[in-house]
Order: C-alpha cells, then structure tokens, then sequence
C-alpha cells in the first residue's frame, strides 16, 4: 500500500529538500495520498482523478497576465508556480515579507505533500492596515505555494487570495497558508475559486487563534475540474471566534469540496459557518462541516448551517454535519437544507410583473448574499458579484 | 373588462372548477363567497395564471386578449392583480428593491418609462399612507417575520404601487383583527375609480361591510350556485351555506 500512487512515485525522482522537507516526504511516502476508501476524501476522489488528468512535472516559468491584478490600494504578491516573482509584484515598503526555508506544517497527506515540494516559504506579519492581495499563476502540472502568515497582537490583517491556471493543459495546484492570529487581533482571508474545466487544487487552510482574537475564512467557488478546500480553524484561547462563509455556485461539470473544521479548545469561543450551494447542470457540491468541542471548551457557542438549492436533476451534493462535542455547557446547532427553487416564491414575484428568469436571479442573487457580509474590499465584493450575477443570468 | 367562460380547470387530475361563468365591467366590484374548498382560491390562482393548475376547458378574455394564453408576468404587466391569501416570505429580498423591479418592468411592457430613484421613493411615500405602512418594514426582507396584519397591508400597498385595472383580493381579509381589516378595506377603496374593477374573494360577510360590493356569487363545488347583490352576503352570514347547499342538492 505504501506509494501506491504513481504520483509519489513520479515526484520521488526529483525530491530534494531541507530536514523539515525529508521527513514530511517520508511521512507522506508512509500514509500515501488519499485512496478510494478514504473517508474524508470519499466523495472527491482527488488522487485518482489528478492521476488520469494532471502531468506530475513541477511546474516552470511562465507568463502573468496583469489584469488579472485587483486595482486596489495595498500590497499585490504575484506567485509563479509557487514561487513569489519580486519583479511582478507590487509590495509596499511597510509590509513585511520574507523569504524562507520551508517551516513545520500540518500533517495530512496533502499538507505533507506540499511541505516535501514547496519550493519556498513565503512569511507574511501585519503591521500594515492595507489589503494584501495573493495571486497564484500556475502554468503547468504542480505547484506547491506555500505562505505563512502572522497577525501580531492588536493588529487587523485582510488577505485575498486567487488563482489563476490557463485553460489549455490541466493543473493542479496544492497550496497551503496558514494563519496564526495573536491576542486581540482580527485575520480576514478570502478566496476566490473561479477556474476552468482544466484547473485541479487542493487548498489548505489552517488557521490558530489566541484569545480574544477573530478570524474570518470566505470562500467563493465557481469553477474547477476539481477543488478541494480544507479549512481548519482552532480557536486556542478563551474569548475568540471563527467565522467560515462559503458559497458554492457551479454549473457544467464543476466539482467543488469544502471540507472546513473548527475546534473549540477553551471557554467561552463563538463560531459560525454560514455555506450556501446552487448547483445547476452536471456540477456536484460538497460540504462536510466538523465541530469539535472539547471538554475544557465550557460556554461555547457554535453555529453551523449549509443551505443548498439544485437546479438541475443532474446536479449532485453531499452535506454532512460532525459534531464531537465533549464539554457539557454548551450551544450548538446545525442545519443543512437542500432544495429546488421555491415555485411559491417564483410565481409571487412573477405575479406582479417580473419575468421568470429575472425572478429567478433575484431570488438566487439574495440566497447567494448573505455568504457576503464579511468581504470588504470593494473590488472584491465587485468581482464576487459581478461573477454571481453572471452565473445567474 | 374581464370575461369569463364556462372556466374549468383542475389540480393532480382532480376536477376543482367545473364551469365558471363570470362577467366584471369597469367600475364593479365583485365577490366571490362560499364554503371551504368551494374552489375559490382556484379560481383566483387561475386568473393570476398559477402553473399548478390545468385549464382543462372554457375561456377567459381580459380586456378582449386571451388570458389563458399569457404568462403570469404578462398578466401583471397588463393589469391584473392578485393579493394572495398567503403572501410568500422572500428572504434577501426587500420589498423596496422587489418592487422598484416589478414596478419597472410593468411600465416597461406598458411603454412608459422606468422611474427613477427619486420619482420612485416619492412615489412610494405617498402610496405608504394609504395603506399606513411603515418605511422600516419596506426595507426588510419581502414579508420575512411579517406578522399576518403586515402581510395583507404589503399586498395592497403593491397593488397601490402597480395600480392595477383588475384587482383580486384572495381571503385578503382572513386572519384580521378588525381595525387592520378597516386599513385594508380603506386601502382598496381609496384605489378603487370607474376604470378598475375588483374581485373579492372572501369567506366572510364581515369584509364585505366594508369593501361593498356590486355583485355577490356563491361559489360551490366549483360552480357558481347563486348570484345577488350584496343583500345575499348579509343572508348568507345570517344563515350559514347550509341551504345553499340544500338548494343544490335539491336540483
């Protein structure tokens, strides 16, 4: 079973790396990549998928296309391939960006692979109140960006992230950042995932929160071959909260999965997971959504809920709560509901004189908002909808 | 203004409306009576053009047009209204944004120009008197946690912003207390002029003190058993429908 997959054994030829980097690729060579009958994976078959359609070469130079760049005020990092192009971005002085070797990371197989492949470690610190925009240009097989990022004490850190892959070859990109948000401090990442036919990623996110802090998470899904996003937040210390929003808004053959977890570790933390899917053609969505309360972690208060709508009878969605709750006063719930669109409300709107395909879009566009509330950056917020009302009508 | 012809239509296959005769001039107010399940409600849904039922014989011309042949858009864009017995809660979407919407896209196909922001709150403002509403609750999500009198006041202050020409009210007054069913009936009635007709559709006498009508209808086992004038609302609340049904039985 060990290296069963040809993908390890393709990428075995060509591994060299730091100490840190050789035993995350012996651990990965241990545990191999997700197979057929992980649970975790069991309705994203990721490994077997990126072997029939992704070329296992580390990637190489290529092209940026800059308006692709948000025309925003803050700092623009340009990532080739998983490495940071100095040249292409456009860094303020005041942010703090450093170079490194690559640091400890998390441990599950596709953390691990990133850890043994990254190129380098990209070391992000707040102290610098406007936007960091993160761009990943992939161009060809794998990448392996990898960023950590610190929020010191008292500090507010907004970072956006997205990626952009060309639509003539396959890619797969396998990123990791990670987030360590200190005392009183408030982390803001958002994502946008809107790809191709073409693009294949498995994105992690890992973020631990000291007490009083905040850290929010957005995810906005398009399109993609296949996307996986595991998110992780733990909320470390007492008093603070994890916010995860996510909207999944797929058509064609769009596979999306958000796989998001947060573990309450002391008293009185709050979280809320607010997802939302509308699937229309032969696109599957799906959502596993863990919370994980421990038994020091008195007063918590956690909040789940993923809503869905299908529009299409080929469309397909997996929704699973998890809850291991082991503190004894807690408030928690969970919901998650999947549905066509309200006939009732369709025909109240078309009622009083709006078309069908615009009371459709408007009753969409409100369930699709609500994901919205924490993205702040205008051009974001613009793209977000703009790609939303575009999907909808 | 609208005329309707040996109507028949039905839901699942079952038969709810077996030949409705019904004739409404400008200027008229109608209302349909008659005991639960009498198909009422159908045949309002059917003149708003609701999908889940299948016209299944008879005709309906409005203003010498086919209905049947229009979509429900296309009936609102050209006049007709219907205040539903349950308005649909529309989370996400205020009512203000809604009808700015609807408002312009019915003066769209009635060839006039949309209005603009300023002309369009001007516009609401005054329309918000008659029916007393208030501008925080316009700004909320459409009828989401409307409480039952809020509902009904929102419906006809959207048919006071449509200004339709044919209006249907669908038990709009079931589950009012009395002094939200006066700013109802106040409401339709301030709209009301010679060139706009109105059909009440309704279950109890007492809406009928005040929305008077012309014309009174007894709705029963999807017919129309009796027609009166509003003399046979008063004899109905009297008497019940017992022997309106008695009378049909006898036939």
């Amino acid at each position: 079973m060990i290296m069963e997959s040809t993908i390890l054994e393709n990428l075995k030829a060509t591994f060299q790396g730091n100490q840190v980097q050789k035993e995350a690729f012996k651990m990965l060579s241990e545990v191999g990549l997700p197979h057929k009958k992980s649970e975790a994976y069991k309705f994203t078959p990721i490994t077997s998928l990126l072997e029939k359609n992704v070329s296992f070469e580390m990637s190489g130079e290529s092209a940026v296309d800059a308006t692709k760049l948000y025309k925003e005020e803050g700092s623009h990092l340009v990532f080739i391939n998983g490495e940071l192009s100095k040249e292409q971005s456009r860094i303020s002085d005041k942010l703090n960006v450093e170079t490194g070797e690559v640091t400890e990371g998390k441990h599950d197989p596709f953390s691990l692979l990133n850890t043994a492949y990254a190129k380098e470690e990209i070391r992000l610190t707040s102290g610098y109140d406007a936007p960091v925009f993160i761009y990943h240009f992939n161009t060809n097989g794998i990448s392996n960006p990898r960023i950590k990022v610190k929020v010191e004490n008292g500090h507010t850190f907004r970072i956006i992230e997205k990626l952009i892959t060309p639509t003539n070859t396959h890619t797969f990109t396998n990123s990791y950042i990670e987030f360590s948000v200190g005392q009183n401090a408030f982390g803001y990442h958002t994502k946008v995932q809107n790809y191709n036919a073409e693009t294949f990623s498995h994105e992690t996110v890992v973020a631990s929160v000291s007490r009083d802090s905040h850290f929010y998470n957005n995810t906005f899904s398009f399109e993609g071959a296949v996307v996986r996003n595991n998110l992780t937040i733990n909320l470390e210390g007492e008093n603070c909260e994890g916010h995860m929003y996510g909207l999944f808004l797929l058509d064609k053959k769009s596979h999306v999965d958000n796989n998001t977890s947060v573990d309450h570790m002391k008293p009185n933390s709050y979280s809320n997971e607010l997802y939302k899917g509308i699937l229309d053609e032969k696109s599957t969505g799906v959502f596993n959504g863990k919370i994980y309360v421990r038994q020091d972690a008195q007063k918590t208060n956690a909040f789940q809920s993923n809503n869905n709508i299908l529009l299409s009878e080929d469309a397909t969605l997996h929704t699973k709560p998890q809850l291991e709750i082991w503190a004894d006063d807690v408030k928690c719930s969970h919901g998650c509901t999947s549905g066509q669109l309200d006939e009732d409300a369709i025909f109240y709107l078309r009622a009083r004189g709006i078309n069908e395909k615009n009371a459709k879009a408007m009753i969409l566009n409100a369930f699709a908002l609500e994901t919205m509330e924490h993205v702040k950056v205008e051009s974001v917020r613009n793209e977000i909808q703009s790609l939303i009302d575009k999907k909808l009508t | 203004m609208i005329s309707i012809k040996n109507l028949q239509a039905s839901i699942e296959d079952k038969e709810i409306l077996k030949g409705i005769d019904l004739e409404v001039k400008a200027g008229e107010v109608h209302a349909i009576m008659g005991p639960n399940g009498s198909g009422k409600s159908t045949l309002a849904s059917v003149l708003a053009g609701r999908e889940d039922y299948a016209v299944t014989g008879g005709s309906v011309t409005f203003n010498n047009e086919d209905l049947l042949e229009l979509s429900p858009e296309e009936r609102a864009q050209k006049g007709i209204f219907l205040a539903f017995q349950y308005p649909v809660e529309i989370p996400g979407v205020s009512t203000t944004n809604f009808l700015k919407t609807a408002l312009n896209q019915v003066r769209e196909a009635r060839g006039e120009k949309a209005l603009d922001a300023v002309n369009f709150l001007k516009m609401m403002k005054e329309k918000m008197k008659l029916v007393d509403i208030d501008q925080a609750l316009l700004s909320r999500s459409l009828n989401e946690g409307f409480s039952g009198g809020e509902k009904k006041r929102n419906e006809i202050f959207q048919m006071a912003m449509l200004e339709p020409t044919l209006s249907i009210l669908d038990e709009t007054d079931s589950g009012l207390d009395i002094d939200a069913l006066k700013i109802v009936a106040d409401g339709v009635n301030k709209l009301k002029t010679e060139k706009t007709a109105t059909i009440v559709v309704t279950h109890y006498q007492r809406l009928l003190d005040y929305i008077v009508p012309d014309y009174v209808h007894v709705l029963y086992k999807g017919r129309i058993v009796k027609s009166g004038d509003k003399s046979l609302a008063l004899e109905l609340e009297e008497k019940g429908y017992d022997w309106i049904k008695e009378e049909v039985a006898a036939v």
